[in-house]
């Protein structure tokens, strides 16, 4: 639990930091992406202090490319 | 904003350096030394070569579209969707093998040799804040502090060099080409995979590089050969003092060759110096990562700013650090079938298809 507190006190630091620039800027689309990000951001960090156990991103990468990988094998230039 | 800020050509000569420097200088050696035995260092000379010829490709496209990021050229080469598209894949993936995964190493070399007992979280969470900092005040900002600290790199690397040089034994390096050709190859482009390939990025800040003088490119290929030949010569000297088996079985050579020196039982214990060059390259390598990665975030997603993705990337980044490499097994198995992969495609794949469809539209156009 203190865990998902720290992630949700450091998101709030990160909002107060940028935030009202944006603002005053007016800048709608950035505002946007930085909300996109920082959820995603904060919905990991909070699930991987709960959850402990998340599967990596990297076996998706090392999925989609296994018959390059396999062919690399084959020829001898990776083992 | 994004054209406005200039650096010159040798602070982008430094920049290359330590980025080349970066992962490699601690890790490859015990990686080609597996793979090459005693004949890495001549594996590490081949992927040289191969690298400087990578290198001339990445330049030559840089060339091809004057003042465009990487994002840019793919833009025009693919159109917009397609363009963007491909662009938003390499980044993603991107941040997760680059900057996610050395922060990764860079933590468990920590925790496992210096400071044991810190958790892990903390360790990634101080280097990040840092890293960030570097990022949000911005290329001119952290090319200067390179240009700053590159000297104190150099000596510090010299006299590492100078003081190891007590224990060589060259007689570690015979027989020559053992097994013949054939263990020469994959060590090489293990060493190109890892110095070489991911210079790629390099190609989202030439923009910001002073190109009066059209010095850009060289700038590009000097720093990486200056990068490799550093690694080149640590490969050497740790295979020269510990022999093939002990730098390949070792999971960090070059630190537990820096613990070896002893000079008249007084100067002694002179690894931090070591791990001092490495933390400094490492984080040349993660701030050029992610400031690349902000930059083309913002660039697909037509965004003003990118520093409003800064700190957001930044949480991502350390998160992602702790879960990229669930195990040393998981990691050591991925460096090796999905990394090389990995670079290959987005190092030497992407350009030469980029290089073949902008010279299939020039054809075009004269025909």
């Amino acid at each position: 639990m203190l865990g998902v507190a720290g992630i949700i006190a450091a998101a709030g630091v990160i909002i107060l930091l940028q935030v009202p620039v944006l603002r005053k800027k007016k800048l709608k689309k950035e505002l946007w992406a930085f909300w996109i990000l920082l959820l995603l951001g904060v919905g990991i960090s909070i699930s991987k202090s709960i959850l402990l156990n998340i599967p990596t991103p990297m076996s998706w990468i090392a999925i989609a490319l296994k018959p390059f990988s396999d062919f690399l094998i084959h020829i001898g230039l990776i083992k | 904003m994004l054209n406005k800020v200039k650096i010159s050509s040798r602070q982008f000569t430094i920049l290359t350096t330590l980025f080349t420097i970066g992962s490699a200088i601690l890790v490859v050696p015990s990686g080609i030394a597996a793979l090459a035995k005693q004949d890495a260092w001549i594996a590490a000379l081949a992927g040289l070569a191969a690298g400087v010829i990578i290198i001339s490709m990445h330049i030559l496209l840089a060339k091809q579209h004057p003042g465009k990021t990487l994002v840019e050229m793919l833009d025009t080469l693919l159109g917009k969707w397609l363009g963007r598209t491909v662009a938003l894949v390499f980044i993603a993936t991107l941040f997760l093998c680059g900057p996610s995964a050395v922060l990764n190493i860079l933590s468990n070399f920590l925790t496992t040799q210096m400071m044991p007992e810190t958790p892990i979280q903390s360790l990634n969470i101080l280097f990040a804040v840092i890293v960030l900092m570097g990022v949000y005040l911005g290329i001119e900002t952290f090319s200067r502090s390179a240009e700053l600290i590159f000297p104190w790199i150099a000596l510090l690397y010299i006299a590492f060099i100078v003081l190891v040089s007590f224990d060589v034994k060259p007689t570690n390096l015979l027989p020559v080409l053992e097994n013949g050709m054939r263990p020469i190859w994959p060590a090489a482009l293990s060493f190109v995979c890892t110095a070489f390939l991911p210079n790629i990025i390099l190609l989202m800040i030439i923009p910001s590089v002073d190109n009066r003088r059209n010095e850009a490119g060289r700038a590009l290929l000097i720093g990486g050969i200056i990068g490799s030949v550093v690694t080149i010569v640590i490969i050497t000297i740790t295979i020269m003092v510990f022999g093939p088996e002990f730098t390949a079985r070792s999971m960090y050579p070059t630190y537990a060759l820096a613990r070896k020196i002893s000079i008249g039982n007084f100067l002694q214990r002179l690894e931090a110096i070591m791990a001092t060059i490495w933390f400094i390259s490492l984080y040349f390598r993660m701030t050029i990562y992610m400031y690349a990665i902000s930059i083309a975030l913002a660039q697909i997603f037509n965004l003003k700013e990118y520093r409003p993705l800064v700190l957001p990337l930044g949480m991502l980044l350390v998160v992602m650090s702790v879960i990229v490499y669930p195990n040393i097994t998981y990691q050591n198995s991925w460096d090796t079938r999905t990394w090389i992969p990995y670079t290959l495609v987005i190092g030497f794949i992407l350009p030469l298809l980029m290089l073949c469809l902008s010279g299939f539209r020039n054809l075009n156009k004269q025909g």
